[in-house]
């Protein structure tokens, strides 16, 4: 119970702070309530995971055999690197956080499942390009049939407010199913939990992250996106939606800030303007490099730490 | 059916709803100035100016100050989680420039009632062209307003027309103002009548700014 909760502080972290990129610019442009917002991804996070979280579990439970403390020490790693990450002000993944974690006990144990960690870092460089085509692609269609429909001023700006709270939701589910495997699959692999009890409990426990300690975090970030003009900002949410349920399906717990990153790039394409300033790119580029890189030896160093014994001569 | 009209959205589109019926009622008081306005004036330039005149400035200066509080009511509205940040900043600066016409209506009548002017004959026919055409901007400028409500007018063709209507206001403007300076007037009455008709002619300058305004949000919601 006590490795348990390490997986519950990393869906609690992971539900606080990946909140914003589903509700951000709803609640920030204040056309819902912090409270409507937070109940509604919760609930949406919560279905996502139980129905369709288990291919991302099965995923990383497969790339190495662990036991409980190993699962619980991936945990800790994880969390420790995107707090760290979040400290340097980096952008950071809990999935690439989760499976550096996985990555040491598994070089530690001298077992892993490459195949599958190829297909991992393969997804990992997918997921803001796949962020920035669906990004072009939807622009480009829902913009041709927002134009046919010719609405007034009043007509578009409600058929925006309604669709980013379902694009939110939507966005929601998508987090759930991806993500829900950062949190409890390693104590899947570990014997720990049944795959529905891991399901549930990570769907749970992120939705609390998102209810207790994502207000902040909704409202500066989302002014980011409040900042595109509302059609554009419908357009990053969706792809970002899109882009992470497309990795759900294929069972790799990919980063929505990342999936985020590359929808707001490609509506700049688009509008052929500049979205994303150089730094940022920078930034994510590095945060993209290490944390996998930081968790696997903070992951590597407790491992050692916790076996280090007083040898009397 | 319409977005607004339907059953299953009507709980999301009621603030918004109270807006446009706001926003309709607004207009509709604007119209009501104008009319006063024009009523008002027109005795001014017969030289009938009596009583009714007085009474037709005080009731301009009514209708001015209730649009004012249905501005404040849409304001108050709006921020009250109505609309997205962006409809919310157009309409809010697109009222505050519109309600910059009606003040002028006010200042114009004031003027004249204040100062007690009197329209000399010779340019009563000048003045009574370039209040016409500032008035008849003022009126496409109110059809543009509401096609943003209604998607009914075309929005470009209008801003075509007002544009050309405010290059003759300004032609008429110089005219009467060239007109009053080769005058025998009296210097001070010169100077009274030339703010006098600069004032009127910002009518239609105002009805040009805001017309580009609704051109301008209205291409903003083109993707």
């Amino acid at each position: 119970m006590v490795a348990l909760l390490a997986g519950i502080f990393l869906g609690w972290s992971l539900g606080a702070n990946d909140a914003s990129n589903v509700f951000g610019s709803a609640v920030a442009s204040r056309m819902l309530k912090f409270w409507t917002a937070a109940i509604l991804a919760s609930l949406f996070v919560l279905i996502g995971a139980l129905l369709q979280g288990h291919a991302g579990i099965e995923t990383l439970k497969d790339l190495t055999r662990l036991d409980l403390e190993q699962a619980a020490i991936c945990s800790v790693s994880a969390a420790l690197t995107v707090t760290m990450m979040t400290v340097l002000a980096l952008p950071v993944s809990t999935s690439q956080a989760v499976v550096g974690g996985i990555l040491g006990m598994g070089l530690l144990n001298r077992q892993l499942d490459l195949e599958g960690l190829g297909k991992v870092v393969l997804c990992w460089f997918g997921t803001p390009i796949g962020g920035v085509v669906i990004a072009v692609l939807l622009y480009k269609a829902l913009g041709g049939i927002y134009n046919y429909l010719r609405m007034n001023l009043f007509q578009s700006d409600g058929v925006l407010r309604i669709a980013l709270i379902i694009a939110g939701a939507y966005a929601a589910y998508a987090l759930g199913a991806n993500n829900v495997a950062n949190v409890t699959a390693v104590f899947v692999g570990a014997g720990q939990l049944s795959a529905f009890a891991a399901l549930l409990v990570g769907g749970l426990s992120i939705g609390l992250g998102i209810l207790t300690y994502s207000r902040r975090v909704m409202e500066t970030v989302g002014r980011r996106l409040v900042r595109l003009d509302p059609f554009s900002a419908l357009v990053v949410v969706l792809a970002e939606a899109i882009t992470v349920h497309i990795y759900a399906f294929i069972g790799v717990p990919v980063s929505t800030s990342q999936a985020v990153v590359g929808a707001v790039l490609g509506v700049g394409i688009v509008k052929g303007i500049e979205t994303v300033k150089k730094r940022t790119l920078l930034n994510i580029l590095v945060g993209w490099f290490f944390t996998p890189l930081v968790a696997t030896l903070i992951a590597m160093g407790l491992y050692v730490v916790i076996h280090l014994r007083y040898m009397p001569y | 059916m319409g977005v607004q009209e339907d059953p299953l959205f009507g709980f999301f589109f009621k603030k918004q709803r109270q807006i446009e019926a706001l926003i309709d009622s607004y207009l509709e008081n604007l119209r009501m100035t104008q009319q006063r306005f024009s009523e008002a004036l027109e005795l001014c330039l017969d030289h009938t100016a009596n009583g009714t005149f007085t009474f037709l400035t005080e009731q301009t200066h009514k209708f001015e100050s209730r649009a004012d509080d249905i501005r404040e009511e849409i304001t108050t509205l709006m921020y009250s989680k109505a609309l997205l940040p962006e409809s919310r900043e157009d309409i809010m600066t697109l009222l505050e420039e519109v309600d910059a016409i009606p003040r002028i209506f006010e200042r114009v009548l004031y003027m004249i009632k204040m100062q007690k002017l009197s329209i000399p004959d010779s340019i009563v026919p000048d003045i009574n062209k370039l209040v016409s055409i500032s008035l008849a901007c003022f009126d496409l400028m109110l059809e543009q307003v509401e096609s943003l409500s209604k998607r009914s007018g075309n929005i470009r063709a209008l801003v075509a027309t007002i544009d050309r209507n405010e290059s003759e206001c300004d032609h008429i403007e110089r005219r009467i103002i060239t007109k009053i300076f080769d005058s025998d007037l009296e210097p001070f009455l010169k100077i009274q009548l030339k703010e006098l008709i600069s004032c009127v002619g910002e009518i239609s300058d105002q009805a040009d700014r805001v017309s580009k305004r609704v051109n301008i949000i209205s291409m903003k919601r083109r993707v």
